[in-house]
């Protein structure tokens, strides 16, 4: 099991009601659904819908920007975004708009900001590197249109005032509690849990 | 009080009922049946059973072989043994809607009070009237919950207003190619097809059946225009071009040139012989009517309450209910913080794609249905 995966299902509470933000073939909703947490999922891409759906998982296929609009207030205990928030057009709107939605907030991704990868675009002088989601991503046609470092993520989650209840490398399955975070430069994956305070 | 008999005029069974109905429009029939199939054995607990509700031009016969056409029922890729709504696992009921011409109540049948031919005294009915008298059926036949009841098209209003209106006795909803109301488009549509059934000097003000005659041509030319909405630019295309039929230079005249043309004489002339003018007056009126959103939001705590799971489906090149109404279900049901599916299937065959051989909507129903417990 993908450790991001291991790490949501022990963060979230048996009965939950949950948003799988870009759920691809639905393995995190079913894995949920086996821990008796309700997950929908919303998914862009048609194929994967169907798999889901084929799956018999609750999935909507569709652009989440205009789907969570219709939420009702609270609608859901925890969203779920994970490998989703570099690939979404406007991050820092979604995040806001899902405020409304979800009490809890959790974001994965991998951290664009670690050594390894500035080093490789140093050396490489080009930006494919910290684009690319698959060996097929070019600069100019990744879906990853917004890669951004733990630090950058840490910024955007404070100026939206969110509380950061806690982070976690995900490679070591290490969790960070009372404001520390992986390092900035050595984690390659991190996993962000948001609560909104407002 | 009601009756299960046989049904002697189709294969199937007949419910009747002597008991007053009120109708949304005011009115009331006193006495009524219902024509409907069964395919499947219905379990002990009475919770594997599903309702299928037909299209416009639908009857109670989805599977096997139609009585009607002596063809494959209009669903049969979908409802059988081991197909999508497997017949092994499930017991699925299709009914005759109200104001049909296939056995149940409809304006070609007796007149209680007045012993003659309804025609246009029957009363004008809604999508609601007909999943009422669904419900009658379901009373019956003693199942508490249904499994699941789907439908297409006219079949989907008909699956949204069973949720909206007796929520309690559904665990799902499969609502193909539907939409919440019917679009200004769309009535128009059904009006040119209802003119031209009433602009029939055959059709006599409904009363054609005591002439012993039909408005076949209207009705044939109201199906004519229906078919073409059915379909999508791309699947006339495809199917026929601009070829010519059976022969090789224009006529310069108003015979069939086009093999289109003939296509559409054809599903005109065939539809005369299985349809009734007046049903697809009085059908076409109920979509019409049809706009359930207000009711479906008044009812938000009983759809949530009873945990009512939603699939909704539409397809890529569906022109008469495209995805834009499909999304407006999703859109709704999600703002009622409701449990819905939702996908957008590719094909290039129009509205018609949910009676056709489309694997991956096929694939979809039956994984949703598996998931209901």
């Amino acid at each position: 099991m993908r450790n991001d995966y291991k790490i949501i299902l022990d963060l979230i509470p048996e009965n939950s009601k949950v948003l799988d933000i870009g759920c691809s073939d639905g393995d995190l909703i079913s894995l949920l659904a086996d821990k008796n947490i309700s997950a929908q999922g919303v998914e862009i891409n048609q194929e994967k819908v169907i798999s889901c759906l084929g799956r018999g998982l609750d999935v909507i296929h569709g652009d989440i920007n205009l789907i969570v609009e219709d939420f009702p207030y609270n609608q859901f205990d925890y969203c779920i975004l994970t490998q989703t928030i570099q690939a979404v057009q406007k991050p820092d709107v979604l995040l806001n708009t899902l405020k409304k939605v979800s009490k809890n907030i959790i974001v994965g991704f991998n951290n664009s900001g670690r050594l390894s990868k500035v080093m490789q675009f140093l050396l490489s002088g080009s930006f494919d590197s910290l684009l690319k989601k698959s060996d097929s991503d070019q600069w100019y046609n990744t879906d990853y249109i917004h890669p951004c470092s733990i630090k950058d993520f840490k910024k955007l989650s404070l100026d939206l005032n969110f509380k950061i209840i806690s982070t976690y490398d995900v490679i070591n399955t290490a969790q960070f509690t009372d404001g520390k975070i992986p390092s900035n430069l050595f984690c390659k994956e991190v996993l962000f849990h948001l609560k909104n305070v407002q | 009080m009601r009756k299960i008999t046989n049904n002697t005029d189709y294969p199937g069974f007949l419910l009747s009922c002597e008991e007053s109905l009120l109708l949304d429009s005011g009115k009331s029939i006193n006495k009524f049946q219902i024509a409907y199939q069964t395919y499947g054995e219905l379990n002990s607990n009475k919770d594997n059973a599903i309702l299928i509700c037909h299209a416009l031009t639908g009857d109670q016969f989805p599977a096997e072989e139609s009585p009607i056409t002596k063809k494959n029922g209009w669903w049969d890729l979908m409802v059988g043994p081991n197909k999508p709504i497997d017949t092994n696992k499930y017991f699925v009921i299709c009914s005759n809607v109200l104001g049909g011409c296939v056995g149940t109540t409809g304006p070609n049948d007796i007149n209680p009070e007045t012993s003659k031919i309804y025609g246009l005294d029957f009363p004008t009915i809604t999508i609601r009237d007909m999943v009422k008298v669904q419900k009658i059926l379901i009373d019956e036949l003693e199942i508490a919950k249904l499994r699941s009841v789907i439908g297409g098209s006219m079949g989907a209003m008909q699956v949204l207003q069973w949720a909206a209106t007796f929520p309690e006795f559904v665990k799902s909803i499969v609502c193909i190619a539907g939409s919440l109301k019917h679009s200004a488009q769309n009535i128009a549509f059904d009006e040119a097809g209802r003119q031209s059934i009433m602009l029939d000097p055959k059709w006599n003000q409904g009363r054609y059946l005591e002439f012993d005659q039909k408005p076949e041509n209207g009705l044939s030319v109201a199906r004519m225009i229906a078919h073409i909405t059915y379909l999508s630019e791309k699947a006339f295309q495809n199917k026929f071009g601009r070829n010519l039929q059976e022969k090789k230079d224009l006529s310069f005249g108003f015979g069939i040139d086009f093999q289109v043309e003939s296509y559409l004489r054809y599903q005109g002339r065939s539809f005369v012989d299985r349809f009734d003018a007046n049903s697809y007056l009085y059908m076409t009126r109920a979509m019409d009517y049809f706009d359930v959103s207000e009711e479906i939001k008044n009812n938000q705590k009983r759809i949530i309450e009873n945990e009512i799971r939603f699939l909704v489906l539409s397809f890529t090149s569906d022109w008469l209910f495209p995805t834009k109404e499909s999304r407006e279900i999703v859109s709704l049901l999600n703002s009622i913080g409701s449990n819905v599916s939702f996908a957008e299937v590719v094909s290039d065959r129009g509205h018609d794609s949910f009676l056709l051989d489309e694997p991956k909507f096929f694939r979809v129903c039956e994984g949703f249905l598996k998931g209901i417990k």
